[in-house]
């Protein structure tokens, strides 16, 4: 056994060592720097899939193929213009083809030169529309006018602490609690105006929300200003209904 | 004569087993450094570029709660999930923060109409057709496709986006599928098991009748 391997430390090692001896030295330091480059890629590439890791500097597509075509996609940059838009804003004075009709009920809330105090016929009330109107409710006037309505939510929380401590000149004016009985009073139209086009310190909200939604948030405000001025007399068959302690709720 | 002659040198002897050496584990490295960092994995994922307003998603769709379509409204209507426009930004910031330099931007920007140039993070190849509609309306939620972006300080790219990675949810979307009212919800379902999480997929995928497409007309039209 012990012949074995010194035969082949004799036969195979030795020689191996002694060529090895023999090596130009700029050939062994070529292969160090070599081997080293090498698992210096592997451990950027590994760097670079590893989580974590964030880069901003622009994207490497080794392959180009047609990733970019001479074309303009949505909101994308067009330096031919003024303003660096590809997308073109509507000329002034214009309008375009679905947004206006004349149809002042529907598109603007107004009815004989006065706030529409009905649905325009698009409008049906029914229970998927209340449903659509709760949820565009939650999105763009809750932050503001918070989940019930009542003129509390996180942005307002969060505008006042601002004002208190005063940080970069914020003001801020309470948004309305809807159930006020001065907006509790006003017609559907005058609350879908106030939407589209905003009130006082209220910006305007048509940009954002698509006019059968806004119809649908007024349906919905409508329900909640009804949920707080509810009572027995107003559901049906209230009698046969489990009751709470009077008291203990509202 | 002799003198003339060339010999190689005894060290040479090394050259075939070097040869084969490196003959062997050359083309395996290279297999390894295209396969892994050729592929988006490492070239795009975590791409964060910076942004000219250090706009944080942490703060206002974590912290202050809003919904992802209170500024891409139109994500549920169009293939193209819109940044918003400085208005939206200036619903609550004419009011608050307006004296901040990290608000000064929008207010030049508000006053001039020219637009904030914001830098494109997620760039699919323009040769393929992608639809926000079609997902968010059917339940599959941002969260699968974008990360938890409302706890990120600023947007990076968090999966791949290669066509490979759209096929894995076409051919099994079960993971992914959920009421569509809850898409913008990116915390959901976190709290659930993934015996429950199924249960609740395959209900809405039955509901509204999930079949994602391979065909290649679906994303090359
Ligand atoms: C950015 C915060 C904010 C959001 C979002 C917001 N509001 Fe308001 N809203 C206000 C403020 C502030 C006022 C009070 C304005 C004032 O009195 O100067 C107000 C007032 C109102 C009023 C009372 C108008 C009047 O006649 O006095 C109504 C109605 C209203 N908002 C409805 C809505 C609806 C519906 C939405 C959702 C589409 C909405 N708001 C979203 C901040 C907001
Ligand atoms: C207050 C407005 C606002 C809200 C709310 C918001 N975003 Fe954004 N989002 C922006 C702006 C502005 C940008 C562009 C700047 C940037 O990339 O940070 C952006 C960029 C993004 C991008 C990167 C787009 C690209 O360039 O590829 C994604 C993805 C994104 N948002 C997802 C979400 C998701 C998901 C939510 C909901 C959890 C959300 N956003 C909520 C304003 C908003
Ligand atoms: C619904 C209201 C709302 C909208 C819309 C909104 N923000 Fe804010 N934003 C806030 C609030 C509230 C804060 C303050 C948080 C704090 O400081 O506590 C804030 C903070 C900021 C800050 C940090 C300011 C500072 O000095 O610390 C920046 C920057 C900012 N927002 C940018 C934007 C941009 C850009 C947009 C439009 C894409 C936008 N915001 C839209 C409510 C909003
Ligand atoms: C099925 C995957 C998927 C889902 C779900 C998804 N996105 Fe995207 N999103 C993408 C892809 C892919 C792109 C790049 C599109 C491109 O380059 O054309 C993108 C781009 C964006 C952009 C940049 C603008 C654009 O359209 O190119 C925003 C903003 C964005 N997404 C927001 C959202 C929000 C908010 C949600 C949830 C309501 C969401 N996305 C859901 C895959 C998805
Ligand atoms: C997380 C899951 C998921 C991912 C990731 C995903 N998709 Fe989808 N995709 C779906 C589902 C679910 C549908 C809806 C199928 C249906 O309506 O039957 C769909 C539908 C589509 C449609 C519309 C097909 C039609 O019938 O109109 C297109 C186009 C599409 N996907 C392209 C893409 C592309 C491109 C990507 C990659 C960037 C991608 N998808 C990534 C789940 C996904
Ligand atoms: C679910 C959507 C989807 C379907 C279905 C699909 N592709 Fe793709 N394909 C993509 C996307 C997204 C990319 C771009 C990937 C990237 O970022 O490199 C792509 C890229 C490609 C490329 C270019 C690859 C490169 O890097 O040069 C080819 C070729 C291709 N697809 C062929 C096909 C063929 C053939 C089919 C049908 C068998 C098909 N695709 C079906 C989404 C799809």
């Amino acid at each position: 056994m012990t012949n074995l391997i010194k035969q082949i430390i004799d036969d195979l090692l030795k020689p191996f060592l002694a060529d090895f001896k023999e090596m130009p030295l700029w050939i062994k330091w070529g292969a160090v720097v070599m081997t080293s480059i090498a698992f210096m890629i592997l451990a950027f590439v590994f760097r670079a899939r590893s989580e974590g890791v964030y880069n901003d500097k622009p994207r490497i597509h080794f392959i180009q193929n047609m990733d970019n075509q001479p074309k303009f996609v949505s909101q994308e940059a067009n330096a031919m213009f003024n303003d660096g838009r590809g997308m073109r804003p509507k000329v002034e004075g214009t309008v375009a083809r679905n947004e206006m009709t004349g149809d002042t009920h529907f598109f603007m809330g107004i009815v004989d030169e006065a706030w529409a105090t009905t649905f325009p016929d698009q409008i049906t009330v029914d229970r998927p529309l209340l449903d659509r109107g709760q949820g565009r409710f939650n999105i763009f006037c809750s932050p503001c006018h918070g989940a019930g309505g009542f003129g509390d939510g996180v942005i307002h929380h969060r505008a006042q602490r601002l004002v208190e401590t005063g940080v970069n000149g914020t003001t801020w004016v309470a948004p309305k609690n809807l159930h006020e009985d001065m907006i509790a009073a006003q017609p559907v139209g005058q609350i879908f105006n106030t939407i589209t086009n905003g009130i006082r310190t209220m910006a305007a909200h048509g940009s954002q929300i698509p006019v059968a939604d806004r119809w649908a948030i007024v349906a919905y405000i409508e329900a909640l200003q009804l949920s707080q001025n509810a009572d027995a007399s107003t559901v049906p068959n209230a009698d046969s209904l489990p009751r709470v302690d009077e008291g203990s709720n509202k | 004569m002799t003198e003339s002659r060339f010999t190689f040198p005894q060290w040479t002897n090394l050259a075939l087993p070097a040869a084969i050496v490196i003959g062997m584990t050359a083309p395996l490295y290279m297999a390894i450094v295209v396969a892994y960092g050729f592929s988006p994995q490492a070239t795009d994922v975590g791409y964060m570029p910076e942004q000219p307003i250090p706009f944080s998603h942490q703060m206002h769709a974590g912290e202050l709660g809003l919904d992802c379509r209170y500024c891409h409204n139109t994500v549920e209507y169009t293939q193209h999930a819109a940044i918003p426009p400085t208005e939206t930004c200036m619903n609550c910031h004419a009011q608050i923060h307006p004296q901040s330099d990290k608000i000064q931007p929008l207010f030049e920007s508000y006053e001039t109409g020219m637009p904030i140039e914001w830098v494109r993070v997620h760039d699919l190849p323009q040769y393929s057709y992608f639809n926000h509609s079609a997902h968010v309306t059917r339940g599959v939620s941002c969260v699968s496709c974008h990360g938890r972006v409302d706890t990120m300080e600023v947007v990076y790219q968090h999966e791949p986006l290669s066509m490979g990675w759209c096929l894995e949810c076409h051919r099994d979307p079960d993971p992914h599928i959920r009421n569509p009212d809850l898409v913008t919800q990116l915390e959901w379902g976190l709290d659930m098991s993934a015996a429950e999480r199924l249960e609740n997929s395959a209900l809405w995928r039955t509901h509204n009748d999930l079949q994602p497409s391979e065909d290649c007309s679906t994303c090359h039209r």
